[in-house]
């Protein structure tokens, strides 16, 4: 089979995606409002899902943090990354269901907490793929969450594309230095036996790199102030100057805690629970 | 002047180590001077920078004797973070120093965590005046190497020091922009009389930009001298593993009474007025070059690309071409040289050649095989490449295990001997059962050629195997490419390398905006001064100063000039 340059489902694209999804290139409705309140909105849809067991609300909420998603524009890696898992997983606990004699009402359950789950899994994506670095960490900040957490947040956002590169090109000298399959087994088994050792061997290169580059980083923090920030308010203040809660957004909180209380209200009028109560 | 830094008596050491990295130092370093710090591996430069700014002893808790007083302030009793108004540091490896997500938050970073007012001032004022505010919202890993630096350069120039220490500009950077960012410190200099020390190991540098030079050796400054006075040491600074630029050996040789040159016009005056160039009009074209080295048979094809086109995508999905229709054929025994301006294709050449990429329109063949037919890893066996940061080759515990790495996985007879016999051939036998990363830039180097031997391709890629190398090393590493030719049908470098290119290519091969501009020999090269300007290179000095000399094609080494320059004189004399 001749070689080609692929630029979907090749590992150029997985690493682009997830650089598109960290530093939120794609914009979207909930990029453009402030950090706290996109917390906060995820928040809500991280807690509500367990208020209930009535599936009519679980699936208006799902619904709604499915449009949310849409509207973030999150990428097709990472949601079809969710679509595959939310299939097998769903798949697997149906056969699991048959197998062990259940009836409607286990499959309901599961419903259920397959419903909760991928509530709280689509309202992350759509949070986390409209808040860039700089954002999340002043929010964190302005959370008065610890000043390493935001600072490591950040840092692990500027790191990330840097650990892809080495761990791509590390990768490669295990494929180039190694001696190529000549069988690849059924189904291919010594390939992925091959690539499974590959990438744990990789690892530890990259890690000793990354060690040796961390001590300029140490000190180069030291002499920009970051222990001084640490302990005087100054720069926190100046950093979160720019954080303003807008009309835009109290429209944005207001609209969602209304869509919830609709989502709870539809489920009390339409009740659908696994158990009877 | 007054003194902005000084230094009393200065002794210190590690913890833990065995000796003092510095001695009894004393040094004085005038307010809005340009200094810079030169000096071997090892002999304390990087140790005394670091105790301008408080780094010593208040970071490293080391043993510290003797003071530093930096714009009137005992460092001892002073901190870091108070020193850091005073003193900016960017360093060697300057992309570790970027903490921030984009460019105008990076350099904002100090201005904010002192919580001072004008923070967005600072920092708008710091990117105009290095020419980046159009990068101000670029993420800082799309940034090149010389962007990279340039915004280290703005988040020390935000906090507005009184002096900036920058630490071997040039290692990780192309001449260009190494160029540009001595442009930009001696414009700061000049304009805020901010006080600039660099330690520097390129004396072409020194020479044009620096007005006093500090000679560090064993721990202590030897010397602390104007930078004139300090060149005309050539052979005191060889000894320290700073070769005196080319125009200074050349007009020593030539002219030894005129006075030390800084720039090549300076060089043409002194040898014009030391009558040394009398016959210089018999010169002109009549000697053919020392040594010719263009072979006009070419052997065998190794390697070819026959219109190639390749790019790649950037996170907004657009496609940026890097190669546009290219084709190219390496042959048996050539030294080839790739050269060309950041992002004109070396890179993707080399890759493309390894079969790690195959071009989205085209063919590449290497040994006749296609690279479309064959996985990389069978293609292995046939093009070893090289990559730029030689840690990125060490993929095992010890140098030994690198090296026979390659020939033991696919079960190579005779792997034990060939592996002894290439880590004495490099020197690499002290070395062996160390870890490739603690080994020093030269001996990496050298372990990494190890690792390409050991691979006996017919076709080896090198990326920038110069780079982030003193000169010494530099030499070493040329010297040792010139002896692989017995063992590897064709090497091709991608460089900036220009004294490299002279040193060593037989052939060069032009790259820009995606094409082959030019495909000559290294004297044509540097005989070209529009197409050198075109593609952003800066060829040797003594080349430039052949041409100022109408010679033609111009000499690539100081040997060749002084041989070249003299022939004919003599024979006027006689």
């Amino acid at each position: 089979m001749a070689r080609k340059q692929r630029d979907v489902m090749s590992v150029e694209w997985v690493k682009l995606e997830l650089l598109r999804t960290a530093y939120a290139t794609r914009g979207g409705l909930l990029s453009r409002r402030d950090p706290r309140i996109v917390l906060g909105w995820y928040l809500v849809f991280a807690v509500v899902p367990w208020l209930t067991h009535n599936i009519t609300t679980l699936a208006v909420l799902f619904g709604l943090t499915a449009v949310a998603v849409l509207v973030s524009r999150v990428g097709p890696l990472i949601l079809g990354l969710f679509v595959i898992g939310l299939v097998l997983e769903s798949t697997y606990l149906l056969l699991l269901a048959w197998l062990f004699d259940g009836d409607i009402t286990t499959v309901l359950s599961l419903v259920t907490l397959t419903l909760k789950l991928g509530t709280i899994s689509l309202a992350s994506m759509a949070a986390f793929v409209s808040l860039d670095p700089e954002k999340l960490s002043d929010a964190l900040i302005s959370l008065r969450a610890p000043a390493l957490l935001s600072f490591g947040v950040s840092y692990g956002y500027r790191m990330l594309p840097i650990l892809m590169t080495e761990f791509h090109t590390i990768v490669n000298g295990f494929r180039l230095r190694s001696a190529p399959l000549e069988r690849r087994g059924i189904l291919g088994w010594r390939a992925v036996v091959r690539l499974s050792t590959t990438l744990v061997q990789a690892f530890y290169p990259m890690m000793l790199n990354t060690a040796k580059r961390t001590r300029t980083t140490v000190e180069a923090l030291e002499t920009r102030g970051f222990t001084f920030a640490g302990e005087s308010r100054l720069g926190r203040d100046l950093r979160l100057a720019y954080l303003r809660v807008g009309a835009a957004d109290v429209v944005l909180l207001v609209v969602t805690l209304v869509l919830v209380a609709a989502a709870f209200v539809t489920g009390a009028q339409v009740p659908l629970f696994a158990q009877a109560r | 002047m007054p003194a902005v830094i000084e230094v009393r008596d200065l002794t210190f050491r590690y913890p833990g180590a065995e000796v003092d990295s510095l001695v009894g130092v004393d040094l004085t370093i005038e307010r809005g001077d340009f200094v810079a710090v030169v000096g071997g591996n090892g002999s304390g430069k990087t140790t005394l920078c670091k105790t301008f700014n408080g780094l010593i002893p208040h970071f490293w808790s080391g043993e510290m004797l003797g003071s530093v007083h930096v714009g009137g302030t005992d460092t001892h009793e002073s901190s870091v973070a108070a020193l850091s108004h005073q003193v900016g540091y960017v360093y060697q490896d300057f992309g570790n120093q970027l903490v921030r997500p984009t460019v105008r938050d990076d350099v904002a970073f100090g201005p904010i965590n002192f919580g001072l007012t004008d923070h967005a001032e600072r920092t708008e004022q710091a990117m105009a005046q290095l020419g980046i505010e159009h990068l101000a919202s670029t993420f800082v890993w799309q940034l090149s190497g010389g962007q990279e630096h340039l915004t280290a350069l703005a988040g020390v120039l935000a906090m507005r020091p009184e002096v900036i220490v920058v630490d071997e500009p040039v290692a990780e950077l192309d001449p260009v922009r190494a160029e540009e960012t001595y442009r930009m410190l001696a414009q700061v200099n000049a304009e805020q009389g901010t006080t600039i020390v660099v330690i520097e190991h390129h004396a072409e540098f020194i020479a044009r930009y620096a007005r006093s030079v500090v000679l560090m050796a064993q721990g202590a400054p030897r010397w602390h001298l104007p930078v004139r006075e300090a060149l005309s040491r050539a052979e005191e600074l060889a000894e320290h593993g700073i070769p005196a630029p080319q125009v200074v050996q050349a007009v020593q040789a030539l002219a030894p009474e005129a006075p030390v040159p800084l720039t090549v016009e300076e060089a043409v005056t002194a040898l014009a007025g030391s009558g040394v160039l009398t016959g210089s009009g018999v010169v002109t074209g009549s000697s053919a070059p020392a040594e010719p080295r263009a072979t006009s048979s070419r052997g065998p094809a190794v390697a070819r690309l026959e219109g190639v086109t390749h790019g790649y995508r950037d996170v907004h999905g657009h496609l940026s071409t890097v190669l546009d229709d290219l084709s190219l054929t390496l042959h048996e025994g050539e030294r080839i040289a790739v050269v060309g301006s950041n992002g004109a294709g070396k890179s993707t050449l080399l890759r493309l050649l390894t079969g790690l990429d195959v071009p989205r329109v085209g063919e590449v063949e290497v040994e006749g095989i296609s690279t479309r037919s064959t996985s990389a890893a069978r293609l292995a066996d046939h093009v070893c490449y090289l990559y730029q940061h030689p840690e990125q080759m060490f993929l095992q515990d010890s140098v030994r295990q690198d090296i026979a790495m390659f020939p033991q996985q696919r079960r190579r007879p005779g792997t034990a001997e060939l592996v002894e016999e290439i880590l004495d051939r490099l020197r690499l036998r002290e070395v062996a059962d160390r870890d490739g990363r603690t080994l020093s830039g030269g001996q990496q180097r050298r372990a990494t050629l190890g690792i390409a031997l050991a691979m006996t391709p017919a076709l080896l890629l090198l990326d920038e195997p110069t780079s982030s190398l003193d000169v010494g090393t530099r030499r070493d590493v040329t010297a040792m490419l010139a002896a692989l030719a017995e063992r590897i049908r064709c090497v091709a470098v991608a460089t900036h390398d220009m004294h490299l290119v002279a040193e060593w290519a037989s052939r060069v091969v032009v790259l820009h905006g995606g094409r082959v501009l030019a495909d000559t020999t290294p004297a044509e090269l540097f005989d070209d001064p529009d197409l050198m300007a075109a593609v952003h290179l800066v060829p040797p000095q003594v080349s430039v100063l052949g041409r100022a000399l109408g010679i033609h094609p111009p000499p690539l080494s100081v040997a060749e000039l002084t041989a070249r320059v003299t022939q004919p004189v003599a024979a006027g004399v006689r």
